[in-house]
């Protein structure tokens, strides 16, 4: 007999998570409903699934995001429970309401959770008040003078965000009181355009702050545990593209510190389920809530890896009412691991976004690797979702040896036919500041010199140049079609 | 097929001492060939790099397939006439690898005055395209020329095989299929501008190509009109207006690009079936050829020590090995071709010719290319041989030579005297390609017999007519007839008046003869047919 | 002769000196030879330089080939002296009409800047629309016909200057 009530749950997602999440779902013996619009037809993720239901969209995105096509198709299916996987849905308030109305299990917090955490402003007002450090900030109050003195009154500089934001979106530093009302009105601006509320706020922001997050999973009941922290300071366009847990010299009291700040916020947000709550780590050792995300991360891999946990079956397991089943001390940490965000992407120019068709794909596979994927020959990668394409996670003793193994894996990977960062997440990780440690949000633009892609060597640079010329087939014709005895003759001259 | 063995002592006197010399000879030849392709005044190479031109032999070299030989013919064309002033007859020919087809590739030289065509140059485009005709390849043409030496008309335009005879031979080649391709780097004038035009595709440079029947002094002074060379004949108004050029090229390398795609459109040809076996190089150095060759014409030296040092694995399967001996013949293979080879190792004699002629019968029968390695001072003289009829024996040999349906290459290896010239397949044979070594000499007969007959009948003059006998007159005669003919055998003299098809270092014949079989072979075989033997 | 491949946008002359028995190659003045070409079913190619054995990957991406070898991604293009030659004859200033037709739409302003290819007009003629696109980056100068204006085959329709004239 199952432990769960329900034996069937659809996974409002896509790609590599709904992968992820169909994996543990077999392995408990879950039956899993995956979702899709018309172009992933087939996809990895439909495939893996016990079943798939086609959602109608103008756009695969709008799809993702038709909630009441999405409860309906897992009461079509008889599904008992929605995984929302991380994005689209996963920290939709109405979206779990409407589960939950519909008398479905939603694998996440408790709707009201959602909404109080998916608002920025509110989220820090909550934290502050449960004695979580929070930056200093100001909100705009429609008197553009009061602001500025109010700002002022905190100091420069200052880190313009939008309430409902994420993602980078609508964010700017702001160095001094003149540029305050231009970067105002526009993050306004953006912030109606891609969150549909314009509401803002100024925070101090931090020079060279680190990204610290900690794990939680909450009853729901007030009790709440730490799965440690993960570093994600390297990012770009403000989205992490490296992740590693634990966090490189980190001091083991402000490390406590900071993951007892963040179980002091879950429990008193009664938080059910698993989330991430994200502080700003100032050189100095002030750290800042940021915010919390209410469901389960991108990178929650590395989490994985060094708990041995699967954090999938943890959700399932809260989400079935079967409670918290670890307690803080039955959580050990051993080694070190590493996640990479291969995206399609020119790291070479901009990190802007690549499409194209993965015409070949060669993953390294070792005990200690995991490739979050759902790429396959022939997958065309287009702008309609997000350009990561999928996660090399590696795992090692130590720091140095999780690097190690995570260079020679994506010096492994092969994935041909859309522009990708792999070879730029190597040479991140082989920089030496990321081996010392020091890293910070900025460590992208602060080493973009150093992390350009270097002239090969000559020997190298002539076996690339060799094998292109081999490829064209001007030059194949001209190697290969010399007729006999012409080509046995050979370049001579009379 | 049995190696011949050598028995060759390379640590003889004899061997060091031919050694010396032929290698003499070879580095005087090279040092000739390297003035001709290169030497040239600077401000002629000064005036090609204004016009942003490339040297024409640059030309070619990117025309080429790279990493593929290039048999040049003739280049020292015209060495001995215009007084050196027309270096290569001012035509560079030869046969190459174009996108993958043999071709053979015939250039101006715009480093001479201007291009012009002297007399030479004409015969040896001629050539070039008799060539092409009777081996049936495709045409590169790299125009840039004057046109005609104005102030040698006469030797260049009216007869038969002048400048008139290179646009028959465009016509010809064209009914017969056999493609064309006209790129313009320069001027196209007069006669010359029907080279692009007969040409099946030509690419034109713009800013430096122009064709026109005259350029603008002729028009002005024809018909008072001023007209300017682009507007005339340049390469816009000729590739959108007139439509007498069929591409525009920004640059010559631009139009080598165009000219080798078009070439890679072409279809390929289907050869004929010549018998082939894998290739080996010889077993023998080649080089070993330098001291087999004599320093002195006279003296005799064995043909398969030659054979052994230009065929496949040096192999050879020799025919009638007892019988007429002075004409050595057998089967062999160069590059893979299977070929049949007649060597002369002394004067033909009634037997070496019946078996030569017969050896040639086979050779037809058989579909086996002919290879002809000469060094013949004639047919036996004497009344005992005249008796025996060693005229109509030669006359057979000439016959079955001359009515060959199969492919025939001559190689003048040291010596072609007489009537023996004939039978071993001589310019007037038409050998599809004939090369000669650099102390190859060749005539009606050797200088010393020339000298000796002339002074015979001088004396007999003196006699006939009652003189005393003028020893000293006769010595005269002698000295003189002997000096003009040393001058007139030389296989430079032979080569400057395309007598051949070029001299070569005996070391690269394998190479040589190996391109020009396989560029024989693109012409068809007919059926064997001959005359009537006088028996 | 020898192929101009631009790797990773740097170009670099590739010469084939031998054909057989051995591919022979120079590149940057040295001498390569290349041996035991093999192709495997998954799209691994292996080969051996002076005898060394390089395994490596490829994908043709349109004109594109990308390689994986050594660890690390390049992409390779083949430079065709035409494509050079075109950018640099593209600089023709005028666009002419390839048929007797008239103007049905303007897409561009006199004095805005136009890239290669961008359309300026479109044409119709004999019930055939056709976009004239500038020949090369430039400013529009001149439109010599406007929305509704016949003009005749090889006419001017418009001209371009070049972008740093534009200010004069």
């Amino acid at each position: 007999m199952s432990r769960f009530p329900f034996r069937k749950v659809l996974i409002a997602n896509r790609g590599e998570i709904a992968c992820r999440v169909e994996r543990t779902l077999r392995d408990l013996g879950l039956a899993s409903v995956a979702v899709h619009h018309a172009v992933e037809a087939g996809a990895p993720h439909v495939r893996g699934a016990d079943e798939a239901v086609e959602l109608r969209g103008a756009t695969p995105v709008a799809a993702h995001l038709d909630i009441e096509q999405i409860v309906a198709a897992a009461l079509r299916t008889g599904a008992e429970a929605i995984h929302p996987g991380y994005g689209f849905l996963s920290e939709n308030a109405r979206f779990a309401a409407a589960a939950n109305d519909a008398g479905l299990v939603f694998v996440g917090p408790e709707a009201e959770t959602i909404r109080l955490m998916g608002d920025k402003i509110s989220a820090r007002e909550f934290a502050r008040a449960q004695g979580v450090p929070v930056a200093p900030s100001v909100t705009p109050t429609g008197d553009p003078e009061a602001f500025r003195r109010d700002a002022e009154a905190i100091g420069f500089p200052l880190l313009i965000k939008a309430a409902a934001g994420g993602g980078g979106k609508g964010m700017s530093i702001v160095r001094s009181p003149a540029e305050l009302g231009e970067a105002a009105r526009i993050a306004i601006g953006e912030a109606e355009r891609y969150f549909h509320d314009g509401r803002i706020y100024a925070e101090t922001y931090v020079e060279r702050p680190r990204h610290i997050e900690v794990q939680v999973a909450g009853d729901g009941k007030g009790r709440a545990i730490h799965l440690h922290e993960r570093e994600c300071s390297v990012q770009r366009r403000f989205q992490k593209i490296i992740e590693e847990t634990p966090a490189a010299n980190l001091p083991p009291a402000l490390r406590e510190e900071i993951c007892d700040s963040a179980v002091r916020l879950a429990a008193a947000a009664r938080y059910r389920n698993l989330g991430t709550v994200e502080f700003i780590l100032a050189p100095d050792g002030r750290f800042f809530f940021l915010e919390m995300n209410t469901r389960l991360q991108v990178e929650h891999p590395v989490t994985e890896m060094v708990t041995g946990l699967d954090l999938v079956q943890l959700q399932l397991e809260i989400a079935a009412g079967l409670g918290l089943t670890l307690r803080q001390g039955d959580v050990r940490v051993a080694g070190h691991a590493i996640e990479c965000r291969v995206c399609a992407e020119n790291a070479d120019n901009g990190f802007l976004p690549e499409t194209g068709v993965v015409r070949l794909l060669e993953a390294p596979s070792r005990p200690w690797l995991r490739f979050e994927n759902a790429l396959e020959v022939g997958l065309k990668v287009t702008a309609d979702f997000d350009p990561m394409l999928a996660k090399l996670v590696t795992y090692g003793h130590s720091r140095d040896e999780a690097i190690d193994r995570s260079i020679a894996a994506l010096r492994e990977l092969t994935l041909l036919g859309v522009r990708t960062n792999i070879d730029y997440l190597g040479r991140a990780l082989d920089h030496p500041a990321f081996r010392a440690g020091d890293l910070h949000t900025g460590f992208v633009a602060e080493h973009a010199a150093a992390l350009a892609p270097r002239t090969p060597a000559p020997g190298a640079l002539h076996a690339a140049l060799i094998a292109a010329a081999l490829g064209f087939r001007e030059f194949r014709a001209l190697a290969n079609d010399a007729p006999e005895p012409y080509a046995s003759i050979g370049p001579w001259r009379n | 097929m049995r190696r011949i063995q050598s028995l060759l002592t390379p640590s003889s006197a004899a061997f060091r001492a031919n050694d010396a010399h032929n290698r003499r000879l070879v580095r005087e030849f090279r040092d000739r060939q390297e003035a001709a392709r290169h030497l040239r005044p600077q401000r002629d190479l000064d005036r090609l790099a204004r016009q942003g031109k490339m040297l024409p032999r640059e030309r070619v070299a990117r025309l080429l397939d790279p990493g593929t030989p290039f048999l040049e013919l003739s280049s020292l064309a015209a060495n001995m006439a215009y007084g050196g002033e027309s270096p290569s007859a001012s035509t560079i020919v030869g046969i190459g690898i174009v996108s993958g087809r043999e071709v053979i590739v015939r250039s101006d030289d715009p480093t001479v005055k201007g291009g012009a065509w002297y007399p030479l140059s004409i015969k040896k485009s001629v050539r070039a395209l008799d060539i092409a005709i009777e081996n049936r390849l495709p045409v590169i043409h790299l125009c840039d020329s004057a046109g005609g030496f104005l102030q040698l008309q006469s030797e260049l335009f009216p007869d038969r095989h002048m400048a008139g005879r290179i646009f028959r031979n465009q016509s010809q080649l064209s009914k017969m299929g056999v493609k064309q391709l006209a790129l313009v780097f320069g001027h196209c004038t007069a006669g010359g501008a029907y080279i692009p035009a007969l040409s099946d595709y030509n690419v034109i440079v713009r800013g430096t190509g122009a064709v026109f029947l005259g350029g603008p002094p002729l028009v002005r002074a024809a018909t008072g009109e001023d007209v300017g060379v682009e507007e005339l004949g340049g390469a816009d108004m000729h590739t959108s207006v007139s439509g007498v050029c069929d591409y525009p090229a920004e640059t010559e390398i631009e139009a080598i690009h165009i000219g080798r795609e078009i070439v890679a459109q072409w279809d390929r040809p289907r050869k004929w079936d010549c018998q082939r076996e894998p290739v080996e190089p010889p077993a023998y150095d080649p080089e070993e050829l330098y001291g087999i060759l004599p320093d002195d014409i006279k003296r005799q030296f064995d043909m398969r020590e030659i054979i052994a040092r230009v065929v496949d694995g040096s192999r050879f399967h020799e025919y009638q090995p007892d019988y007429g001996r002075t004409l050595v013949c057998g089967f062999a293979n160069i590059w893979g071709y299977k070929v049949g080879v007649l060597a002369n190792n002394g004067v033909l004699f009634n037997d070496s010719s019946l078996k030569g002629a017969h050896f040639i019968e086979l050779c037809n029968q058989n579909a086996t290319p002919l290879v002809f390695l000469q060094n013949i001072t004639g047919y036996m003289v004497g009344r005992e041989y005249e008796r025996r009829g060693i005229t109509k024996d030669g006359a057979k040999m000439i016959m079955a030579q001359a009515c060959s349906r199969v492919p025939k290459f001559t190689v003048m290896c040291n010596g072609s005297f007489g009537a023996g010239n004939y039978g071993m397949c001589g310019r007037a044979f038409d050998a599809r390609f004939l090369f000669a070594w650099p102390n190859h000499q060749i005539g009606v007969m050797g200088g010393d017999q020339a000298a000796n007959t002339l002074a015979e009948v001088k004396l007999n003059q003196m006699k006939r007519n009652g003189e005393s006998v003028d020893q000293a007159e006769i010595d005269r005669v002698w000295g003189e007839t002997r000096k003009a003919y040393q001058e007139q055998l030389s296989a430079y003299f032979s080569t400057s008046q395309l007598w051949d098809d070029g001299i070569l270092d005996p070391v690269d014949t394998r190479n040589a003869l190996g391109v020009a079989i396989s560029a024989s072979l693109n012409a068809p075989l007919p059926e064997p047919g001959y005359g009537v033997f006088r028996f | 002769m020898g192929f101009s491949i631009t790797l990773d946008g740097a170009a670099h002359e590739v010469e084939i000196l031998e054909l057989r028995p051995r591919l022979k190659l120079r590149i940057d003045g040295r001498a390569y030879t290349v041996t035991g070409e093999q192709q495997e079913e998954d799209g691994r190619h292996r080969l051996e330089i002076d005898g060394r054995p390089v395994s490596f990957a490829r994908v043709h991406v349109g004109a594109r080939q990308a390689l994986r070898i050594d660890g690390r991604t390049f992409e390779a293009v083949l430079v065709d002296p035409r494509d050079e030659a075109d950018a640099a004859a593209a600089g023709h200033d005028h666009v002419r009409a390839p048929m007797p037709g008239a103007v049905i739409q303007v897409h561009k302003r006199v004095g805005e800047p136009v890239s290669r290819g961008e359309t300026l007009l479109t044409i119709e003629s004999m019930k055939l629309q056709m976009a004239l696109a500038a020949p090369r980056d430039g400013v529009l100068a001149e439109l010599k016909r406007g929305v509704g204006e016949t003009f005749d085959k090889d006419e001017i329709v418009a001209e371009l200057e070049p972008l740093d004239r534009a200010g004069d």
